[in-house]
């Protein structure tokens, strides 16, 4: 149904879309995740052409669509679009709203077109509100209007740019359960959006867009409990980091201490696993008081809002070597407690740099 | 970290407050070994203002308590909760000193 190759879009020197390939089938509902400013909606306004691409091909119904000939509008029709902020026609009426496109462009007879305009509106729940103006509607009603409209001009495809976003929490389920129908009613759709729940309950695939381009792309099964690529799996499981390099054995404790503090505080961890967490990379950080008379160590401490999972990443160059294992230390106080306080500890060798990973135990 | 000083009859009670990691714990040494210097050998450590410790602090109490027991003195820790007495527990620490609830009880069982 639709074939895209190599697909790319600059902004001036700006890559925002780089060798987008992937084939959508008739029927499909494929979901576009991914962290904001990462070329998802770009993607989808170079599919319906309100950004021009920079390269690639972009084929529908056998009908390259960038070729100069193609007829755009007519594409648009077949191909329709629902935004984030709604679109509405402020000055019309919702009636009015959706009989626009079909008598002005599919010169659809008005008496035809209100009827279906009408079918349109019980569909999504709105029947009542045709003489409305959208002024008078709630912004998730406005955006079921918006979808009744969309599909007033029969589209044998619908891309959704972010449909919920602009939406307060407490009306973003009703155009949720609008779009869930289409799905059951075999609607191909390309559905942008940050509702996860929502995502894998609707997709047959789901697309992980990073940095310009389809990063993974799988069943929902795969790409919300298997993912398979690192940046994936920190998207789905909502990790946040934070970073400290330590160059001397001579580091300041405290600074570093008050920095792990701020970023429990912004995680809203609570006290103990602030403590157990601050008292692991102390610890840490004594065993490694040798390593870091030759070379720098890199900390990473991650923490998963989806999984609760707090871990200390450790990296350092120079030989191989397992710190933990390595440890000239007086006593084994610092391991037992180390021991004790984690979960699980794993080293590896990798690109020339020991690895250390230590997940806390759950406090 | 602050010490509070308070001479009793069967020992001192050196009370710890804040934290005792990497970077304090030599000062914990410091200040039992001037006393130490002084002719005090019998100590009480009240751990009730502590919030902290690391192996480090845990080291500095093994250093400071092996030069007590040269002495012929004594070392009792007292009052440890919340933290501390987390680390003491997943070290296995709480086995190497005996260990009271509270500053009353030590002070009794250093009279005995």
């Amino acid at each position: 149904m639709i074939q895209i190759k190599h697909l790319s879009k600059k902004f001036g020197a700006l890559e925002v879309l780089r060798d987008v390939s992937i084939t959508v089938r008739k029927g499909e509902v494929i979901s576009i995740i991914g962290p904001s400013g990462t070329g998802k909606s770009t993607f989808l306004r170079c599919i319906n052409l309100l950004d021009r691409p920079s390269g690639g091909s972009i084929v529908i119904n056998g009908v390259d669509i960038l070729d100069p000939k193609a007829d755009v509008p007519a594409i648009r029709r077949k191909m329709n679009m629902v935004f984030q902020s709604f679109n509405l026609y402020q000055h019309l009426s919702v009636m009015d709203n959706l009989t626009l496109g079909p008598v002005k462009l599919l010169q659809t007879g008005r008496q035809e077109a209100e009827k279906k305009a009408l079918e349109l509106l019980k569909l999504v729940g709105l029947a009542e509100k045709a003489d409305s103006f959208p002024d008078e509607l709630s912004g998730g009603q406005k955006q079921r209007v918006a979808i009744a409209r969309c599909l007033a001009m029969e589209p044998s495809i619908i891309l959704f740019d972010e449909p919920t976003s602009a939406l307060d929490p407490t009306m973003v389920s009703e155009v949720l359960a609008v779009i869930r129908r289409l799905a059951r009613d075999g609607m191909t759709m390309l559905i942008v959006t940050h509702e996860m729940k929502f995502a894998r309950d609707v997709s047959s695939r789901v697309l992980y867009m990073d940095e310009g381009v389809i990063y993974e792309e799988g069943p929902p099964e795969q790409i919300f409990d298997n993912p398979q690529k690192e940046r994936t799996k920190i998207f789905i499981n909502r990790v946040r980091s934070f970073n400290y390099r330590i160059a001397s054995p001579d580091y300041d404790l405290y600074a570093m201490n008050a920095e792990i503090e701020l970023f429990c505080e912004k995680q809203i961890l609570p006290l103990k696993s602030r403590q157990s967490l601050q008292l692991l990379v102390e610890e840490v950080l004594q065993i490694c008081a040798d390593t870091l008379r030759s070379t720098a160590i890199e900390l990473a401490i991650t923490h998963s809002e989806k999984t609760g999972e707090i871990k200390l990443l450790v990296e350092s160059g120079g030989a191989e070597e397992n710190i933990l294992e390595s440890a000239a230390l007086p006593d084994e106080l610092g391991l037992t407690i180390i021991r004790n306080l984690t979960r699980s500890i794993a080293y590896k060798r990798d690109g020339g740099q020991n690895r250390l990973t230590l997940i806390l135990k759950e406090q | 970290m602050e010490f509070q000083i308070q001479k009793e009859t069967a020992a001192t009670v050196v009370a710890v407050i804040g934290r005792m990691d990497a970077v304090t714990a030599p000062e914990y040494e410091k200040k039992l070994a001037g006393m130490m210097d002084e002719g005090e050998k019998n100590f009480i450590i009240d751990f009730g203002k502590l919030d902290y410790i690391s192996s480090a602090g845990l080291r500095a109490l093994l250093m400071t308590g092996k030069r007590v027991k040269s002495l012929g003195g004594l070392m009792l820790l007292a009052n440890i909760g919340g933290a501390v007495k987390d680390v003491f527990a997943i070290s296995g620490f709480g086995t190497i000193f005996p260990m009271h609830d509270t500053v009353q009880s030590a002070l009794g069982a250093a009279e005995e």
